[in-house]
């Protein structure tokens, strides 16, 4: 497994030899092709360029400080105080301040937020909650709470989003953003003058401009990887950042808990894995991946139909609806757990749309970041909708957490997915952050100068 | 002579090592554990392995196991037992841990033991003209270039200057200083720090690229610090005789590049001139000749490694491996003078390789020495006779390294 986790670091090179290691060069741009919208949340690729976070993840998944530079908490962890670094400027040149801060994060959370309030104080932002907060800094770098500017000098709100990242929207046309260098950036000025991203572009297509020189950068879905590998693609793959997990609604059909558990004996994750992810999820049990714990293979993972069948008894619950996150091979996924669950008794209608709020199952797929493995299980926890907070006080300690957690049949842990990213022979030093998306802004192209 | 520069990388080795482990008290720790749910009996033991502790440390750890269970009054029974505990050496990335299943009939129950950290290994030398290397700091900020004088140890990070003191634990932080540069910089900011002028006993001088920081080693009172920064885009000195030739003390000649800031590469622009245009470069040293004059090796910002000699730039061949970074060597061994090139290929881990320039053509003098990451940074020490090497690891921690060479 460790082996597997290191590996998984590498840039797979197929196709061109690397030579020695240079410094990047400066200059050029880049033309990266994805299915989805770059402006959705999470993981939309132009979030991140764009819009900074008071905290953030490194590459290994550690907190470290982005428009924050230091915190600190109070009253066990009811109040914290994050510091403001100075000087710093929004793209179109207005000053980043505690209340630009504030207005930022009352826009975007307004609901599930970790904290009860936030507010300036100073050059401070202070947050507040009625429950302790212990892992707030690394939720803090999630997604979900980037900084964007709310209302311009002039009192408008902006018609596009407007950040402190290494790179500005300077184009919107036809389904392509144009990202401009932002010269004055904090983190120093990224490598690359223009990224263009084009966006709901299906995989074949863009995989084909990949091969035909037209993109530089494209998506390599889990389940494409082996493709990608037969046609020689240079794919840079990041370790598991997602589960793929069945989330199982606690109210209404499935209220009893022992019907939960049955759903949580019935899913064959061996046909998961190896139908419809072509064998490059990792099988799990487990919320956190065994490299972060250690402990994952105390959760027994094999499918064991007669005890799904021996706990729901009797009982016949009514027909149950499934919804789905995701593409395709999500909803091939999602027919496949219905089957499973056809033969444990159950009668599961896959839902073609996507209201979440009233199906009984949701086959999503959940965040696997942080270092910090009681970072990573609150940050997992916080996007499935719980509140939950978590301090580490030892692997067993955690063990025993994540049980009682599972032990509630509300989450059911499936497969741990990597991300990947085929990229063209121009393209250098592209790495991945933490949640597997690249991290373009360190990113350069041969030959620019 | 002082100058730095970057990057290379290659020789892959194996990724998790384990340190040893006194099973003396972790044993005793999940016997006890293993007590408190199991309480006195017979039961049927396992021990199974999925870490990267060695197999053969498993009948010490059962033996050990056996011992304390028993001292807790649970004897170890053969397959007839209906309770079972199945022990398993397992990790994460980060650290390793000694797990109980135990087994009362369908009843499981879980103990659990923290066996400390995964250790990287150690870097073996290779044969040869041997470089080795010894770390003399390490650190969580980015480290950009270090100087050291009389126990003390000045550090550049990419937003201040940082003056640590020697004790008995290390490294100490003693001061630091802001660097707020009011131009924008670099993704990859780089920086130097040279022993200054002779007239300043004592002192240094530290470039950033938009900024100059100049000080003392030491404080004159407690928690005084005489040291401060300006912007400044001054050149920054690249090469002195000094170092060349591989001598202590003050240096006379010195010459100066010009940086170019928003960038991460010297312009090309020298001074005094030394008679030729010479392209933009990332790294460049002042290398002996058998003809008794100097001349300057340049690594371009478009890959070509280039000797600049007699008014002439020429193109040096054998260098196909280097990275973006070299520093000369003054190792006393075969030709005297070595150049020390990063170099990566496609390994996870850079490495350094000593190389001679007897021509136009570079030598490999020494097999390559692995470092734990990447070089980040590269400059002769102000000796000439070993050279600084920063280097970030995979976890993102930096740590600046001495590198020497040994004769064979």
């Amino acid at each position: 497994m460790l082996r597997r986790f290191a590996i998984s670091f590498l840039v797979v090179l197929l196709g061109v030899c690397a030579g020695a290691r240079t410094r990047p060069h400066y200059g050029g741009s880049l033309r990266v092709e994805i299915e989805g919208d770059p402006w959705q949340s999470p993981d939309g690729m132009a979030r991140r360029l764009v819009l900074d976070g008071l905290t953030a993840l490194d590459a290994d998944g550690g907190v470290t400080p982005a428009l924050a530079t230091e915190w600190k908490s109070d009253d066990n962890d009811h109040r914290w105080q994050f510091r403001l670094r100075s000087g710093i400027h929004f793209h179109d040149g207005s000053p980043l301040t505690a209340n630009a801060v504030v207005m930022s994060l009352n826009l975007s959370c307004t609901a599930n937020c970790p904290w009860t309030a936030v507010r300036a104080v100073g050059s401070s932002v202070v947050f507040t909650s009625d429950s302790p907060m212990p892992n707030l800094p690394a939720l803090l770098a999630g997604d979900a709470y980037l900084i964007a500017l709310t209302r311009t000098e002039d009192g408008q709100t902006p018609a596009n989003p407007i950040g402190t990242g290494p790179f500005q929207l300077t184009n919107s046309n036809n389904g392509v953003l144009t990202l401009t260098a932002n010269e004055n950036c904090w983190q120093g000025r990224p490598f690359l003058d223009q990224i263009a991203i084009t966006a709901n572009r299906p995989i074949h297509d863009q995989w084909l401009d990949l091969s035909t020189g037209r993109a530089d950068i494209v998506e390599a879905p889990a389940q494409d990887l082996r493709l990608a590998q037969q046609q020689r693609l240079t794919v840079v793959v990041s370790p598991p950042v997602e589960l793929l997990a069945l989330q199982v609604s606690d109210t209404g059909a499935l209220a009893n808990p022992v019907l939960r558990a049955a759903i949580a004996q019935a899913v064959d994750r061996g046909a998961l894995s190896n139908v419809i992810f072509q064998k490059q999820g990792e099988i799990t049990a487990s919320l956190l991946p065994q490299s972060l714990t250690g402990y994952a293979f105390l959760f027994p993972a094999e499918r064991d139909l007669n005890k799904a069948n021996e706990l729901r008894g009797g009982l016949t619950p009514p027909p149950l609806t499934m919804a789905v996150n995701g593409d395709g091979t999500m909803q091939l996924a999602a027919q496949r757990i219905a089957l499973n669950l056809h033969e444990a008794g159950f009668t599961v209608q896959v839902a073609t749309g996507h209201n979440n709020a009233r199906a009984d199952l949701v086959l999503r797929k959940l965040p696997l970041e942080g270092a910090d493995s009681a970072d990573a299980l609150a940050i997992l926890l916080h996007a499935a909708g719980e509140n939950a907070s978590v301090t580490w006080q030892g692997p067993s300690a955690l063990f025993r957490a994540e049980h009682d957690f599972l032990d509630l049949h509300t989450i059911v842990p499936l497969l741990e997915l990597p991300r990947a990213y085929a990229t063209g022979e121009r393209v250098r030093d592209l790495k991945l952050r933490a949640d597997g998306t690249p991290d373009l802004a360190d990113a350069s192209v041969e030959g620019a100068q | 002579m002082c100058f730095l520069m970057i990057l290379g990388g290659a020789v892959l080795k194996p990724l998790f090592a384990a340190a040893p482990v006194a099973w003396e008290q972790p044993a005793a720790e999940l016997a006890g554990q293993i007590a408190a749910i199991l309480g006195p009996g017979q039961a049927r033991l396992t021990i199974r392995n999925l870490s990267t502790i060695p197999n053969d440390e498993i009948p010490a750890i059962r033996q050990l196991l056996t011992q304390n269970l028993k001292a807790h009054g649970i004897s170890i029974a053969g397959a007839e037992s209906a309770n079972t505990i199945r022990v398993t050496l397992s990790e994460s990335a980060r650290e390793r841990i000694l797990v109980a299943e135990v087994g009362e009939g369908d009843r499981m129950q879980v103990a659990m033991v923290d066996l400390g950290p995964v250790r990287l290994p150690t870097t073996v030398p290779a044969a040869g003209l041997m470089l080795r290397s010894q770390q003399i700091f390490a650190e969580g900020e980015r480290v950009l270039a270090v100087l050291e004088s009389s126990g003390w140890l000045v550090v550049v990070e990419p937003e201040a200057l940082v003056q640590y003191g020697k004790s008995n634990d290390g490294w100490k932080e003693q001061k630091r200083l802001a660097v707020d540069s009011k131009r924008g910089m670099a993704r990859d900011p780089r920086s130097i720090i040279v022993p200054a002028p002779i007239d300043r006993l004592d002192g240094f001088d530290a470039f950033d690229g938009a900024a100059k920081c100049s000080g003392v080693f030491g404080m004159t009172e407690p928690g005084e610090w005489p040291a401060q920064c300006a912007d400044s885009d001054d050149p920054w000195v690249i090469a002195n005789e000094a170092g060349a030739q591989g001598a202590a003390g003050g240096s006379t000649a010195e010459l100066k590049a010009f940086y170019n800031a928003a960038r991460n590469y010297f312009t090309g622009v020298v001074t005094p001139s030394i008679g030729v245009d010479l392209p933009s470069f990332y790294s460049a040293a002042l290398i002996p000749r058998s003809a008794g004059n100097g001349a300057l090796l340049i690594g371009g910002i478009d890959g070509k490694v280039q000797l600049a000699e007699n008014g002439m730039l020429k193109p040096v061949a054998g260098t196909r491996d280097w990275g973006s970074d070299f520093a000369v060597l003054h190792s006393g061994c075969g030709a005297g003078t070595q150049i020390i090139a990063s170099g990566s290929g496609e390994a996870v881990n850079d490495s350094l390789r000593a190389y001679e320039l007897p021509a136009l053509e570079a030598m490999p003098a020494s097999a390559p020495l692995a470092v734990d990451g990447t070089v980040t940074a590269l400059w002769t020490a102000p000796d000439g006779k070993s050279i600084f090497a920063v280097v970030r690891n995979a976890a993102n921690q930096y740590e600046v390294d001495r590198v020497t060479a040994l004769c064979n």
